[in-house]
Order: C-alpha cells, then sequence, then structure tokens
C-alpha cells in the first residue's frame, strides 16, 4: 500500500497520516492486497509515474476520492453529489471552499480512474449496474451511468442529501437520476438547455441558449444553497472561474506541447487525468494544487522535448481522436503508443473561440458549454474537426465512438465520409464504449492500427 | 364503408398534396411525439404532415450508411425514407420542424441539417418545466416558429387563423379522444389496431376531412353491436414509438385474442387527453397545452412517478388486466423506465411484458409465442 501511496505523489508525512483513512476507503471499495499489486504494475504500465506532475495529479484524485467514500463516517453533514453536470462543478468548487460542512464532489471520473484504470475492478460495478436498470446488451446503456449507479446501490458511495446531472447533451443521465428518486428517495435536481441552435446561429454560441443554461444553473445554486444553508454569491463563482481559468491555461500548455511535438512526450493515457481534475470540484486551494501539478508535468515534457524523448518514435503518424480517452481502461491508448501511433489531440481539444467573455458566472457558463466540439451538431463539428486536422498536421483520425452516447455516436459515420472526403486521409472508425473496459479487444485492435498505420503512412508518401 | 372513405383519402392524398404544392401552397412536415404545435402550421396556409412512418427495415437498414445501429430504428427510418426518396411524404416537404426531444431524433434533425437540402427549424423543448423560464422560453420558440413560417408562407399567421385551427384540431382531439373511450367498455366497440391506424391517418390526412371522418366513426360506432367476446385480456400498451405501419405487436395482441383497450405512446399516436385552450394569448395556451398540461414523455425530468400515476389511472379507467411494454431497440431513456414500471407493476400484481422490436422479421416468431404465453397467463387470472 505504502509504494502505492508514493506512485501516487504522497510524501513520508502524508502517508503516515492518511493511511489509516486510504485503508478504509480501500476496503469499502473491496480492494484486496492483490489489487493493490496489480494496481502498482498498472500504474507504471500505463501511465509516467516517474513524472513528478503525474504523481501530484493522481495524489489530489485519490484524496478526494478517499474523502468521498468517507464523507459520512467522518460525520460531514452535507453532501451533494454531480453527476455528468457540467456548471455543477464551478458551484461545487466554491461551496468547498466556503465551508467544510459541505462535501460536495463531481466523482464519478475518481472513482473510474482508480477503481477502473488503476485497479482494473471496474467489471463488478458494472454488472451491478446491469442488474438494476440498466441491462447489458443491444440497447447499449450508457457504461459512464453504470459507474453512478453501481457504486451508488452496491453502498459504496453514502446517499448524497442532493444529486445533480444535467440534459445538456442527453437525456439517459436525468432519467437515472429520476429513478434514483424513485426507488430510494433521494433528492434530486437537473441543469437543463435546449439544444436547438439551427445552422444560421453557427458558429456563435447562442445568447438564448446561454440564458436558458444560465438561468438553470442559477436554479440550481438556489436549491443548493437551501441544502447548505448559506449563499453562494457571484464573487464566490467568480474567484472559482478565475482558478479555473488559470488551471485552463496550464492544461492548454500541455496540449500545445503535445499536439506540436515529435516525438510525442507523453501517452494518451494521461488526459483521463487531466479531465478528471477539471471537473472534480476541487476548492480554490485544490485548484491552485491541480494547476501547480500541471505546471510541474509541463515543465518535464519541456525537458524531454528538449531531449527529443518521447513514447513513439519521431515519425511515428499523427492522430487526431474523436471523444475523451477510455475513462476506465487505458489499454487503448496505450497499445496506440505501442504500435507507433501519435495520437496528439482529441476533438476535446477543439473549441469555436468566443469573442466575448460575459461578466456574469453563469452567463460564462452559458456560453462555455455551447463551444466543445462535443457539443456542437455534425453542421459545426465536422468543419471543426477538418480545421483541427489541418491546423494539426494530422495523418489520421481515429473516429472512436462511444456507443452509450447517442449525441456523438450519431456523428461517427458523417465524420468518417467527410473526412475521407474533404482532407483524402485514412479514419478509422471504432465502435467502442469508452467506460466499459470489457469492449477492449487486444487482438483485434492491435490489427486493425496497425493496418491503420501502415495506411497512414502509404497516404503520407503518395 | 367508412374505411373505405379514409382509404380512397389516404390513396389521393399525395397527389392532392403535390396539386397543392404546384399551386403554391407549402407542405410542411414535422417529427413526431406531439411537441409541435400543428395548429401553428396549418394556420400559415400551410399543410403540416407528421412523418411517423416505421416498422418497414428497408429504410431502417439503408440509413445505417449515415448513422450507427444505436441510433433508434424509428429515428434511423426517418433518415432511411429521406435516402431512399421513394415515400412521398418525405420527398414533398419543403421544410421541417423538428422538435428536440430525445438525442435520437434530435440526431436525425441534425443529419438533415448537415445534409443541407431542406430548411430546418430545431424547436427547442424543455425538459422540465417546474421553473417559470422554461414556459417562456417554449413559448418564444412558437413565436420564432410563427416568424419564420410567415415567412417561408409569405401568410400572416393572424389570431383568428390560429384560433380556428386550434378549434379544429381540439374537435380532431376531441373525436379521437371519444372514440379511444369506446374501447372502454367490454368488449371494446373498435379494436387497438384500427384506433392506431385512425390515430395515424390523423397525420397525413387532411384536418378538416379527418375531423368530418372521425365524426362518422364515432357515430357509427357508439350505435355498433358488441361483437366479440366480453372476457378476452385487455391491454394497456406503452411504450416510445408506433410508427406508421409497425403494426406487428397490435396485430399479434389480436390473433393471440387479446384486446389493445388504451395505449401510453410518446411518438406515433396523436395526443387527445387535453384541448387547447382558443382565446387569449394563443401562443402561450399552446405553449402551456404542449408542453404542461399533459403526461409528460420519458426523456422529461420528474417524468417517471408522474407516468407511472397516469398508467395506472388508465389501467383503473379501461379495465386493463395487462400491460405490454413495446420498445424500440436502443432507446435506452424507456428501456431504464421500464424497469421501474416492471417492478411497481409487478407490486400491484399486473402481469406486464416487455417486447421490443427493430423492425425486423427476424423475431416474428418469438414475439408471438411470447404474446401467446402472457394473453394465456392473463386469461387465466381471469378465470
Amino acid at each position: 500500500m505504502i509504494e502505492l501511496l508514493e506512485l501516487c505523489g504522497y510524501d513520508e508525512q502524508e502517508i503516515e497520516s492518511e493511511l489509516p483513512r486510504v485503508e478504509k476507503a480501500f476496503n469499502k471499495l473491496g480492494i484486496t492486497v492483490d489489487d493493490i499489486e496489480r494496481g502498482k504494475q498498472r500504474l507504471s504500465k500505463y501511465y509516467d509515474v516517474e513524472l513528478k506532475g503525474v504523481r501530484k495529479a493522481l495524489r489530489l484524485i485519490l484524496r478526494e476520492l478517499v474523502d468521498a467514500l468517507l464523507v459520512r463516517d467522518e460525520g460531514m453533514k452535507n453532501v451533494i453529489y454531480g453527476f455528468m453536470a457540467p456548471g455543477f462543478d464551478l458551484l461545487s468548487s466554491a461551496l468547498v471552499t466556503k465551508s467544510r460542512d459541505v462535501f460536495s464532489i463531481h466523482h464519478s471520473w475518481a472513482f473510474q480512474i482508480f477503481v477502473g484504470c488503476v485497479f482494473g475492478k471496474m467489471v463488478p460495478i458494472l454488472e451491478e449496474a446491469e442488474r438494476k436498470w440498466l441491462k447489458a446488451g443491444m440497447v447499449a446503456h450508457c457504461a459512464n451511468l453504470k459507474t453512478l449507479v453501481g457504486p451508488l446501490t452496491l453502498g459504496l458511495y453514502p446517499k448524497p442529501d442532493l444529486l445533480v446531472t444535467t440534459g445538456l447533451l442527453c437525456e439517459t443521465s436525468p432519467k437515472t437520476v429520476d429513478l434514483f428518486h424513485e426507488f430510494y428517495d433521494i433528492p434530486v435536481w437537473y441543469v437543463d438547455a435546449c439544444q436547438d441552435r439551427t445552422s444560421g446561429e453557427y458558429p456563435e454560441p447562442s445568447e438564448r441558449v446561454a440564458i436558458s443554461a444560465a438561468k438553470s444553473l442559477k436554479r440550481l445554486a438556489e436549491r443548493i444553497q437551501e441544502v447548505v444553508g448559506f449563499e453562494i454569491t457571484d464573487d464566490m463563482l467568480l474567484e472559482v472561474q478565475d482558478a479555473k481559468g488559470k488551471m485552463g491555461e496550464a492544461f492548454g500548455r500541455i496540449r500545445d506541447l503535445i499536439a506540436n511535438s515529435a516525438p510525442l512526450p507523453l501517452s494518451p493515457a494521461h488526459e483521463n487525468i487531466w479531465m478528471c481534475l477539471n471537473v472534480l470540484a476541487l476548492s480554490i486551494d485544490g485548484i491552485t494544487e491541480a494547476t501547480e501539478a500541471v505546471d510541474t508535468l509541463y515543465e518535464e515534457l519541456q525537458e524531454r522535448v528538449a531531449k527529443g524523448l518521447g513514447v513513439v518514435e519521431k515519425e511515428a503518424p499523427r492522430v487526431l481522436a474523436t471523444l475523451p480517452m477510455g475513462q476506465t481502461d487505458p489499454r487503448l491508448e496505450h497499445l496506440a503508443c505501442e504500435v507507433g501511433i501519435a495520437i496528439v489531440a482529441t476533438d476535446r481539444n477543439l473549441e469555436v473561440s468566443i469573442k466575448e467573455i460575459p461578466e456574469d458566472p453563469y452567463m460564462r457558463f452559458g456560453i462555455g458549454m455551447q463551444v466543445g466540439a462535443m457539443h456542437v451538431p455534425p453542421a459545426m463539428r465536422i468543419p471543426l474537426l477538418i480545421e483541427g486536422c489541418k491546423k494539426l498536421n494530422i495523418d489520421g483520425v481515429l473516429d472512436r465512438f462511444h456507443v452509450g452516447c447517442r449525441a456523438v455516436a450519431g456523428d461517427a459515420l458523417l465524420i468518417e465520409n467527410a473526412i475521407k472526403k474533404e482532407l483524402g486521409i485514412p479514419v478509422m472508425l471504432l465502435e467502442w464504449e469508452n467506460f466499459d473496459p470489457r469492449v477492449y479487444k487486444h487482438e483485434e485492435y492491435k490489427k486493425r492500427m496497425e493496418i491503420f498505420k501502415m495506411m497512414m503512412i502509404a497516404n503520407r508518401h503518395s | 364503408m367508412q374505411e373505405e372513405r379514409l382509404a380512397i383519402h389516404l390513396r389521393e392524398r399525395p397527389y392532392q398534396l403535390k396539386e397543392a404544392k404546384n399551386d403554391g401552397i407549402k407542405i410542411i412536415g414535422y417529427f413526431p411525439g406531439n411537441y409541435v404545435p400543428e395548429e401553428l402550421i396549418y394556420a400559415s396556409g400551410a399543410i403540416p404532415l407528421c412523418l411517423i412512418n416505421g416498422g418497414d427495415s428497408q429504410p431502417v437498414e439503408i440509413a445505417l450508411s449515415v448513422v450507427p445501429q444505436v441510433i433508434c430504428p424509428f429515428a434511423r427510418a426517418q433518415v432511411g425514407e429521406r435516402l431512399l426518396g421513394k415515400n412521398p411524404y418525405y420527398s414533398i416537404i419543403g421544410m421541417l420542424v423538428a422538435p428536440i426531444t430525445c438525442q435520437h431524433l434530435k440526431k436525425v434533425a441534425e443529419v438533415w441539417e448537415y445534409n443541407g437540402d431542406l430548411e430546418i427549424f430545431k424547436l427547442g423543448i424543455p425538459h422540465q418545466h417546474n421553473n417559470d423560464f422554461e414556459l417562456e422560453y417554449f413559448t418564444d420558440r412558437l413565436r420564432a416558429l410563427k416568424d419564420r413560417l410567415q415567412v417561408f408562407t409569405g401568410t400572416e399567421i393572424t389570431d383568428e387563423k390560429l384560433s380556428e385551427a386550434i378549434e379544429l384540431y381540439n374537435k380532431m382531439r376531441e373525436l379521437l379522444r371519444k372514440i379511444s373511450l369506446l374501447r372502454r367498455v367490454s368488449p371494446p366497440l373498435l379494436s387497438g389496431l384500427d384506433f392506431v391506424k385512425l390515430n395515424h391517418a390523423s397525420f397525413y390526412a387532411d384536418p378538416a376531412f379527418m375531423v368530418d371522418f372521425l365524426d362518422s366513426v364515432y357515430h357509427e360506432l357508439k350505435d355498433k353491436q358488441q361483437v366479440t367476446k366480453a372476457d378476452t385480456p385487455r391491454i394497456l400498451l406503452i411504450g416510445p414509438n408506433i410508427g406508421y405501419g409497425d403494426y406487428k405487436i397490435p396485430e399479434l395482441v389480436e390473433e393471440a385474442g387479446g384486446d389493445i383497450v388504451i395505449e401510453e405512446i410518446c411518438e406515433g399516436i396523436r395526443y387527445y387527453w387535453n384541448q387547447i385552450e382558443s382565446k387569449g394569448d394563443l401562443l402561450e395556451s399552446l405553449a402551456r397545452g404542449y408542453l404542461v398540461d399533459r403526461v409528460p414523455c420519458a426523456f422529461m425530468r420528474y417524468s417517471t412517478g408522474k407516468r407511472l400515476d397516469f398508467a395506472l389511472k388508465l389501467i383503473k379507467d379501461c379495465g386493463v388486466s395487462g400491460v405490454i411494454w413495446y420498445e424500440l431497440m436502443c432507446c435506452e431513456t424507456y428501456d431504464a423506465e421500464s424497469y421501474f414500471f416492471s417492478q411497481k407493476m409487478g407490486e400491484r400484481n399486473i402481469p406486464m411484458l416487455i417486447l421490443e422490436s427493430d423492425y425486423s422479421t427476424a423475431n416474428t416468431g418469438q414475439l408471438k409465442t411470447r404474446i401467446e404465453a402472457f394473453i394465456e397467463i392473463l386469461s387465466g387470472v381471469m378465470e
């Protein structure tokens, strides 16, 4: 256990003070000695834990997960969970900054990283959800939801005082949250906005949609105030947004460095960690720590780049991947590096630029939620991808689609056709479920990636 | 006699529409789910057509060249019909009003938008209405739709025209409700399949014709002698969708000796329980009628409990002996909800059968066996 904590950036003093809590939390998760051993091996294999920045980030994530698992045992009065809830992290960070009596977290990502990516123990969690209302099979329920339903119904997480989700990109998360309310009497809340921008409104974010989203988030703030008993002021939110803005800039520097360096200095498996830090709902001190971790990593990567070191060879084909990485399993991204493919960016990096950032923190959210490639329809998403490929000198697109998410899966074939037609570069279409490690088929993926690589090299020389 | 009259009208309808189009009348399609007020389209002088074809595997398969299999068969059918170009209703429209309801139908609208060969108006449907601003949002979007329709048709939508349109559709809703409730008696005065077909016809037929026709049907049926046995199992059919042509389940139920006496279907059945206020602020009354004063679809927030309550009311009012839950493959919200309903029905000893379809004929035998077994169980319970 001590070695594992060291790999996760805990120092000697912290290990001494935190070990009983971590053990207690891991016991709740059913983590055994064998699991710890496997966790150490996987951490060393899939993540660059020799980099201090990676260890620092893992430490923050593990710390939050342990807190989440022990929150009731340690007498916390108000517990609020967010799930698939952009905007919630903003309010949540403000809450935990203001009060130590409130535990508010957007924690699935931390759970997925440790239980899934590190310990490789996600399957029993998913199966538990499948015994409830998210059955396995053709229906292709989103496995992200299963990582909420499994732990909550197994009692791994304590029952919250409020469970929040959004319907910004799907109705399945709200349905699951509604069922939590019906079955377990958990108070729930939804943040919503209509996804009704029409082509004439692109690429500018719609003020109409932004206002509606901002009002909806404001109502959530009012509801949370009822739970916690104190006001969430605009100043608190702006302070969080400023801190997150700095963290975002730090992420941006790393993204730019990765996207523009050859050889690729870091495996794409790590992107999961940055995304987790971004949504975890850390306090402002936590956000500052996260920013320091990212800055540390940036310096370490700069050093790698300067020395010409990387995780693939310098001439490796440059790939843009759609969707984020496997969120409970790093093997696909690791395999890409093994095969010699450099995934230099994902379409999460691609955004419509905003002309003016609103002063109102709620409107900032309302505008911000409309600019990402995954938050726009194909009429806008595809031009963003094409532009991104050109800008990053991409050799091929890994067009992976998360079957559980109709919003993004529905674009996959259009993307494939458009990229081939417009750019003439190879596209590898991959139907997968980035929250379900059971979909990973090593031999099949390896063969397909090898062929994909050959096609990209041939295309480069043609 | 009545059936023949409707059949002739529907047979001639594509030609009527073609003539109307040649005469400069706009034809405007919209997707089902009962969130698009047809009244607005009708009041603009255009002809509204609800695009609800389903049940045929060919368009569903064709659509796989554009969208993956996880998009539900009904949504894929809409993509496929447009690609095939054989169905006159899908080819003749000059504009589409796409309600943004579930991700599946939203994706269809986005694919059509991406193809760029049709004017699209995406009608934002707030997925909750607990807060005042959501109703305001929907009212505002209806106002935007009204403006767009006026530009598209070149016709001003006056309050007078809109009020007349609401009254016409109120009559249609009222007649469908009265006809539907003729199934409340035992044995029902018309079959579930006949009612679904009547309801479907109302989406493609001329509304004025349909009102007249439904009126005749109602008067003929209410005096009709009861012909079937009174002790057949009475079924509530719940599900996301019944497309025009997706009649396999109602047919199999009837063949097995069951009667579908009521439906609670999100798409493909015109919602007929409530009327729209035809006086005052008409856009607000449309918004309220279509968004608030109704049983929510499964995609709406806080809907599960309300939907269960409504289903239980239908079960009581219509003397239902069992529930058939008919969902389309890959419809996640209804699939998740089916678990809840089966638990709650089980607690009340109400038998429930969950069926899935992807419109293929491959599973017809299996469906038949399961439905027959279910009807047999219900018959046994009734004895």
